[in-house]
């Protein structure tokens, strides 16, 4: 189908488990999928399900003590499990950059944000002082801050949060990343931002041709802008897709119930909202089971005690893991 | 900024005028009479008399308080009963040896506190860390006074290393390496205390910022480990070591003084010590004035500094 050279991405069956006092913390397991140059994937789920430890795993940036990686994450052609810090360090922002949630805490609050652009572009492409002043603020104006060589002395309290995560953003580009991953990056916004910011990145994909990694819980940001989405759950992939696939035929229970969560303007004023009962699941005392079991309307007994592992469906690329799978809506005609 | 920093001025000028009523005060809060100690106990009541109104003391106190602020405004602290010399001059001799330990003991605290708290923070509970925080509890339980005597001790006795003992001082001009050889010990009794202080305070603030987000966002522009801790934990964990700082070094012109008695070293505080001794009331208020100005002005500049440090303060 795709030759190896066009695939940027490929996991393999990687698990990120923290040691922590009440034990191991399996918070990623089994995760794996590909993904290819230019393409933008949605990794869906609710808090918890184990989408930040994810991306951050995929880029080699979980926490340097008490975490346990194990499978393969080939990032362009770098094994990233297992790797230094040094050579991660080699990848980090060239290869893959990452724009992060609260533009509130991960931006240093003592440091002009113009420093905070350029200090990558000075230590990593050794830019001179002068050129990468001048590249900060080209930077600055690509995300369309406003009078760019004023705001480049500013300091990140001076900027409100929207400007803010246009500074995070120019930060992660600064150095052409050719994988850019998207943490949640609407989520501390206001709604008018957040289709500002999520304009702005499919923009400049477009402009830089990177491929970019969206992590989110609202699945309305992925629907219009990936080209596949990985629905999680507990820290494991339960159904992986088309986006148009897994929105019009999905198949297993907690991606309809993420779906029916969403709020439609289609439906009428005052439709009550559909939740998903109970919590997440606390993952120091995951069950042999499906994580899903015990919120969902379907489960039955198997579903308590064996874990179904992905399965093909009737799309090409999809699958899902559940023993009790809706049905498919391709009807007789598939 | 420049609001923050005009308010500050007149607060502190409002600071200073309460010290100065207070460092006047205290030679009527004194007891004895004053015109006793200048003619000697044998001296006639007509004669005391006569020094008393001579001296201005059957003025109102208010009135007195004019007289004296007015001339220290224009650098005139008086003259010693007792020795007949300008208080000024005596303090002016004597301050520079105060600065010169100051100097000497916070360059030693802050050369050894700011990378070894760094290295400690790095790896909290790692064997560097429980060492460190350990010794350098240890040491915050002995008080300088004990420090420096077990120094000279072992040091100028024991080792009988020249220039470092009590009453080895000479001055700087005179010759300067004597000089340095005879502070070494006060500098680094007062050294271990700061450096404590330092050490603990830095490292805890380090500790809390690089569990910050925005540590995780430096990591990931692929810069070095050494760059995050100086360019980007540093910084915003100075403002408390900052703090510390301030208080402490005021406190340090005080706390040297015995340091300076025992050693025979004279500075303000060996100054002040034999002053008091002596019933020279002008010149304890003269050391009192510029000690107790000295540590508002320390205090001032290290909140000025806190502000250069981190903008996020004077905007609030």
């Amino acid at each position: 189908m795709s030759n190896e050279s066009e695939k940027l991405l490929i996991v393999n069956n990687l698990a990120t488990t923290f040691s922590t006092a009440g034990g191991p913390l399996p918070a990623v397991s089994g995760v794996s999928f590909e993904m290819l140059r230019n393409e933008t994937i949605g990794i869906v789920g609710e808090s918890g399900s184990g989408k930040t430890v994810l991306s951050r795993t995929i880029m080699g940036l979980q926490p340097r003590t008490n975490v346990v990686v194990t499978g393969s994450v080939l990032l362009n052609g770098n094994e990233m499990v297992g790797a230094s810090e040094d050579f991660k360090r080699g990848l980090w922002g060239t290869e893959v950059a990452m724009v992060f949630q609260d533009p509130m805490t991960s931006l240093n609050p003592v440091m002009r944000i113009g420093k905070q652009i350029d200090e990558s572009l000075r230590v990593r492409l050794g830019m001179s002082k002068v050129d990468a002043k001048a590249r900060a603020i080209e930077l600055l104006e690509l995300v369309g801050i406003p009078s760019p060589a004023h705001r480049y002395s500013a300091y990140p309290g001076q900027l409100s949060g929207g400007m803010r995560q246009r500074v995070v953003i120019a930060i992660a580009l600064a150095c052409s990343p050719k994988l850019l991953m998207a943490d949640e990056p609407t989520t501390g916004l206001d709604v008018t931002i957040q289709a500002q910011i999520l304009n702005l990145l499919d923009e400049l994909k477009e402009r830089l041709h990177m491929s970019v990694v969206l992590v989110t819980h609202d699945l309305g940001v992925v629907a219009t802008r990936t080209s596949r989405i990985i629905v999680m759950y507990a820290g494991r992939i339960v159904e992986i897709g088309d986006t148009r696939d897994v929105f019009h035929h999905h198949r297993m229970p907690y991606t309809r119930a993420l779906l029916e969560s969403s709020p439609k303007v289609s439906n009428a004023s005052h439709t009550r909202l559909t939740t998903i009962p109970g919590r997440p699941p606390n993952l120091l005392k995951l069950s042999d089971g499906c994580s899903f079991a015990p919120r969902c309307s379907y489960a039955t007994d198997r579903c308590h005690n064996e874990r179904p592992e992905l399965q093909p469906a009737d799309e090409p690329a999809h699958s899902f893991a559940c023993w009790n799978p809706l049905p498919t809506t391709r009807g007789a005609s598939a | 900024m420049l609001r923050y920093v005009t308010r500050r001025i007149l607060m502190l000028i409002g600071i200073i005028f309460i010290i100065s009523i207070g460092s006047f005060y205290l030679i009527h809060l004194l007891p004895g009479n004053i015109t006793v100690v200048i003619e000697g106990p044998g001296a006639s009541p007509a004669n005391q008399a006569k020094l008393f109104k001579l001296l201005g003391l059957n003025k109102p106190i208010y009135v007195q308080y004019f007289v004296w602020i007015k001339n220290v405004l224009s650098g005139n602290l008086g003259t010693s009963f007792i020795s007949q010399t300008s208080v000024v001059s005596t303090i002016r001799a004597a301050f520079p040896i105060d600065l010169e330990i100051m100097v000497l003991s916070q360059v030693l605290a802050f050369a050894a506190a700011i990378p070894l708290a760094m290295r400690s923070a790095r790896k909290p509970d790692g064997p560097l860390d429980r060492v460190l925080s350990a010794g350098s509890f240890t040491l915050l339980s002995v008080p300088p006074f004990v420090i420096i005597v077990l120094m000279v001790l072992y040091f100028a006795i024991k080792l009988a290393i020249p220039n470092i003992g009590p009453s080895s001082y000479v001055s700087f001009s005179q010759d300067w390496i004597t000089n340095l050889e005879s502070l070494s010990l006060p500098a680094i009794t007062l050294a271990i205390g700061s450096f404590v202080l330092y050490f603990r305070v830095l490292r805890s603030d380090l500790i809390a910022t690089l569990q910050e987000e925005f540590i995780t966002m430096a990591r990931s522009k692929g810069i070095s480990q050494r760059r995050i801790m100086w360019r980007h934990a540093f910084r915003p964990s100075s403002v408390a070591l900052l703090g510390a700082a301030g208080i402490n070094i005021g406190g340090l012109l005080a706390g040297g003084f015995v340091v300076q008695y025992l050693l025979s070293i004279p500075g303000l505080g060996y100054t002040l010590i034999s002053a008091i001794n002596q019933s020279d009331y002008l010149l304890v208020q003269g050391i009192v004035l510029v000690v107790a100005v000295g540590v508002v002005l320390i205090n001032f500049t290290f909140d000025f500094i806190i502000n250069l440090v981190d903008p996020r303060i004077s905007r609030e």
